[in-house]
């Protein structure tokens, strides 16, 4: 769901990319290395804005472009390790990330299942979770009678993913 | 339906930490009682991993196109050509 906040990503994205670019270069990075550092913390910044979780104690480009500095540091000291991850689990410690590249691997596989059996169970849940839409919001965008009939339909949705995570018994791990 | 719509949202906000003190320590007793709801919990933790992934992944694409798209601006690309010459 695009929202007016998300829309005026643009703009800060052509403000602030090539204030990062050049810092990235001046540290010996590249201009891929660069984009995708300045990715992670734009996906952190639209994160918080969404979870109502973004303080800013200076304008938005000074927070992203800080914000980009450490994802950039953490990828060139730590090679695979990643920042967004990081700060996923300090706003969210009950929904570790993966611990390893198998069950990574097994996630990936099981999403692109559900991505083919059921996309829009997945998108309604993106919405709730991931976008923080409300109930009614989610009603005038499935198209639902109500905020009661989104509710069932969000939890039948959860049900059916919950019983294909249990049926790959990815959940074990 | 009722019930299992609460135990669901239950299920959230014991995962979310959004409980007080005595709900988390009641819930995690039952959870220690009940596998079926152990079980239960288990997989929507995976759920909301999984939502994660899928939504962060549609997000990077979002991302990706909006760079593209800015790439076609002279102003912009000449930026990045100059700073990376």
């Amino acid at each position: 769901m695009t929202t007016q906040k998300e829309a005026a990503i643009i703009p800060l994205y052509r403000e602030s990319f090539p204030d990062f670019a050049r810092m990235v270069r001046s540290m010996g990075g590249t201009l891929e290395q660069a984009k995708d550092s300045f990715h992670d913390a734009l996906l952190i910044y639209l994160e918080k804005e969404k979870a109502g979780n973004l303080h800013l104690h200076s304008s938005p480009k000074a927070y992203l472009l800080g914000t980009a500095k450490i994802c950039w540091l953490h990828t060139r000291d730590n090679g695979s390790i990643q920042p967004l991850a990081h700060e996923f689990e300090a706003a969210d410690p009950e929904a570790p990330t993966p611990e390893t590249s198998d069950t990574e691997e097994r996630e990936r596989s099981l999403l692109e299942s559900l991505q083919r059996s059921g996309k829009k169970c997945l998108e309604l849940l993106k919405a709730f979770y991931y976008d923080h839409c409300s109930m009614q919001d989610i009603a005038s965008k499935f198209g639902f009678k109500g905020r009661r009939s989104a509710t069932v339909q969000k939890y039948k949705c959860l049900e059916k993913v919950r019983e294909e995570i249990k049926k790959t018994q990815i959940y074990a791990h | 339906m009722r019930t299992e719509l609460d135990e669901a949202r239950q299920i959230d906000r014991y995962l979310f930490q959004q409980l007080n003190q005595d709900d988390t320590r009641e819930f995690e007793a039952r959870l220690l009682l009940n596998e079926t709801l152990a079980a239960k919990v288990d997989a929507q933790r995976t759920a909301h991993r999984l939502i994660r992934l899928y939504a962060r992944t549609q997000e990077r694409n979002r991302l990706q196109e909006i760079y593209r798209n800015l790439l076609t601006e002279k102003n912009f690309a000449d930026q990045l050509k100059n700073i990376f010459a």
